[in-house]
């Protein structure tokens, strides 16, 4: 029988976590501020735009993903306070004005022939640009000090990925001549661009800078 | 009367948009394919969105029917051809039973259990889709199992049923009878 | 996108008809009895009914449309109006109404319509599948557009109002006659499915009582205004009595799910008496549309 009393190792062999994290507190609150106005922006398009797609799956998957949006707002609103922020309000904000351009231009469609430009801007550029900036930012963070974000971040990554690839199979499913698959692509280029001007979900350095000399990755 | 014996009651509608030449062309398209003999007479009271249809068979085949048994579901008030063929089919086939023999034991319309009538609404349905009148099989299953079950033996007789040609009313009331027992 | 949509504009693919209320107000028939406070026979879905399959299949369709428009409803206020302290959102909304808007409602209520858009998607994937169980077809029945109509205010209090408690409170009603259809006819979809989703309409109405209880906490005028435009689409949910009490009507008053779901007594009664009033007025309306058919008959007659 094993001697209870016999010292082990604090982490065991397999638990590889490092200390040092790219984020201090403050850095780490102004990403996940800009996170959530991100997340609520994006779950007001979606309930926005049930009713005004005709198409029947779509409308369903629309309900439902604007719940999921919903929610990570819901992660980040609370992991707010718990990162020094006690007025949340105060950081959730956009990391610049080209991202609420960028939010302005993908919620301009609005008519019934237009589900393809509302879905190509939430599922082929935002929700993309999510997944990069969490992605960057989960392996990233100190995997110790900020257990709780990394925690929350997986949970949401699974969503994202989830719902990526729903958006991209109804797309696909919608583009049925080369007209379509032009309009989708001018759609995407045009916020593209305006996603470029943004620097992504929480402005520039959201996913790092791999041309920075060094590790890599700055914030700035 | 029309040479093929079919009179519509009113010829002109105030409470819906039906047209009484449509339903009198879709009767004597039904009679003929039917092979019924004696005349068809169609009242229609348009006072009540109700579907319900009552027939009388004597010299002439009387068929009461409340609109909502022609209305086009999807535009109320508005006639539906469809409708009008399934209904009337479906009363009409019941007549024809009844006049051609075997059904004799039948109890009147007014007399039959929600259970019988559904098997022999199940029994019309089956002939008219093969006689190519649109109806729906799994909307008369549903009514076939609100009447005897939810469970395979139900379903059983009804594709029994739906598949049948030629039964008797002692038949049709038998596979009734067994599939409400599992 | 704009900040309110109109019922008119409702997006379906070519299988759905729409028809409004009025429409459907001015058919003069009805399956009603026709004179005013006459009670003959009873209306109530219950298996034993002869039409009791049509009757179900029908108002299964109904309930199927009647979450497309609470599913488009719930969307709607996520979008619709402003997340209280956001003041980005704030400017825009201010360039694009060109007035001072103060239509901000707490981040929580937002995330709770966004939940509710949730349910309302699930409840629309059951009511397909239980539609073509039942053997109906998407499309097969027009779809009636007043619950969006009626329920989408532009004040978002008096939305909560038309909205959470009294179409999801018709929703409550409409469910437990349904469940209670399909106990008795042994369907074990039916039954199982009804059961589901009158649970979250509870949790929908329960959420709607307690927002308008803590917005207007300290405004009693406008929680006064939110509950009256409660009662007036109360009564256009009664649907001329489709909804009440009586036996007459189909669908009955599911008293102990909507106390679960934070209804007083005394609201309770009200609606029982709106609905009432509403059976009573249709019959009278339906008598008098007859009358004046049968008048031009015999003009046309004579």
């Amino acid at each position: 029988m094993a001697d209870p009393y016999q010292p082990r190792s604090p982490f065991a062999p397999w638990d590889r976590r490092e200390l040092p994290g790219m984020f201090d507190v403050e850095e780490s609150a102004r990403r996940i501020g800009n996170y959530k106005w991100a997340e609520i922006k994006l779950f007001e398009a979606l309930g926005g735009w049930v009713a005004t797609v005709p198409e029947l799956d779509v409308k369903m998957r629309l309900g439902t993903h604007c719940y999921k949006h919903a929610w990570h707002s819901e992660l980040w609103h609370k992991r707010l306070p718990e990162l020094r922020e006690m007025n949340p309000d105060r950081l959730t904000q956009p990391p610049n004005d080209a991202m609420v351009h960028f939010v302005e231009a993908l919620t301009e469609p609005e008519a019934a022939e237009q589900t393809i430009e509302k879905l190509v801007g939430v599922y082929r550029v935002f929700i993309p640009h999510f997944v990069a900036a969490y992605t960057f930012h989960k392996n990233n963070t100190s995997q110790i000090t900020d257990a709780p974000t990394i925690r929350s971040l997986h949970f949401v990554l699974q969503d994202e990925m989830d719902d990526w690839r729903d958006g991209e199979m109804l797309i696909q499913s919608l583009l049925r001549t080369p007209d379509d698959v032009a309009r989708a692509s001018a759609h995407q280029a045009r916020l593209e661009q305006m996603m470029l001007d943004a620097g992504g979900i929480a402005g520039p350095g959201s996913i790092g800078n791999p041309y920075a000399a060094g590790n890599g990755a700055t914030t700035h | 009367m029309s040479a093929t014996g079919v009179t519509v009651t009113p010829q002109r509608f105030q409470f819906v948009h039906f047209d009484a030449e449509l339903i009198q062309r879709v009767a004597e398209s039904l009679v003929a394919a039917l092979g019924l003999d004696r005349p068809v007479v169609i009242e229609v009271d348009e006072t009540t969105p109700l579907a319900r249809i009552d027939v009388t068979i004597d010299d002439a085949v009387t068929i009461r029917v409340e609109s909502g048994a022609f209305e086009d579901t999807r535009r109320p008030r508005h006639q539906s051809e469809q409708a009008t063929a399934a209904s009337l089919g479906r009363v009409l086939l019941r007549a024809r039973d009844r006049l051609l023999g075997g059904f004799g034991e039948a109890p009147a319309d007014d007399r039959l259990t929600l259970a019988q009538t559904a098997a022999w609404n199940a029994y019309c349905a089956g002939r008219l889709a093969r006689l190519g009148v649109h109806v729906a099989p799994q909307r008369w299953q549903y009514d076939f199992r609100n009447r005897h079950g939810f469970h395979d033996l139900a379903d059983v007789a009804f594709e029994r049923l739906w598949a049948s040609d030629g039964l008797t009313w002692g038949e049709l009331d038998e596979i009734s009878r067994t599939a409400q027992h599992p | 996108m704009r900040k309110f949509f109109p019922v008119e504009e409702l997006a379906r693919d070519e299988r759905f008809n729409q028809v409004t209320m009025k429409e459907r107000m001015a058919d003069p028939r009805s399956g009603l009895p026709s004179a005013p406070g006459e009670r003959s026979r009873s209306n109530r879905l219950v298996p034993s009914r002869p039409d009791a399959s049509q009757a179900a299949r029908a108002l299964m369709h109904g309930i199927f449309v009647g979450e497309i428009q609470a599913l488009e409803g719930a969307g709607r206020t996520c979008h619709d109006f402003r997340t209280a302290g956001d003041s980005a959102r704030r400017a825009q909304d201010d360039a694009h109404d060109g007035v001072d808007t103060d239509d901000a409602v707490p981040f929580a209520l937002k995330l709770d319509m966004a939940r509710q858009a949730w349910d309302e998607a699930r409840h629309v994937e059951i009511s397909v599948k239980l539609s073509d169980w039942m053997g109906s077809e998407i499309g097969e029945f027009a779809e009636n557009t007043v619950l969006f109509q009626a329920a989408c205010s532009t004040d978002p209090i008096l939305r909560l109002a038309g909205v959470n408690r009294a179409l999801e409170g018709l929703a409550i009603d409409v469910f437990t006659t349904m469940k209670e259809f399909g106990d008795l006819a042994g369907d074990p979809f039916l039954e199982f499915c009804e059961d589901w989703m009158l649970a979250d309409e509870v949790t929908h109405v329960k959420m709607g009582s307690d927002w308008l209880r803590r917005v207007t906490e300290h405004d009693p005028e406008r929680r006064k205004k939110a509950l009256e435009f409660q009662g007036v689409v109360d009564k256009l949910f009664s649907y001329g009595g489709t909804r009440s009490d009586s036996q007459e009507s189909p669908i009955g008053l599911a008293r102990r799910f909507r106390e679960l779901a934070g209804f007083s007594d005394h609201e309770v009664e009200e609606i029982a008496e709106v609905s009432l009033a509403a059976l009573e007025e249709r019959k009278a309306a339906v008598a008098a549309m007859q009358s004046a058919a049968r008048d031009v008959e015999q003009l046309a007659g004579g």
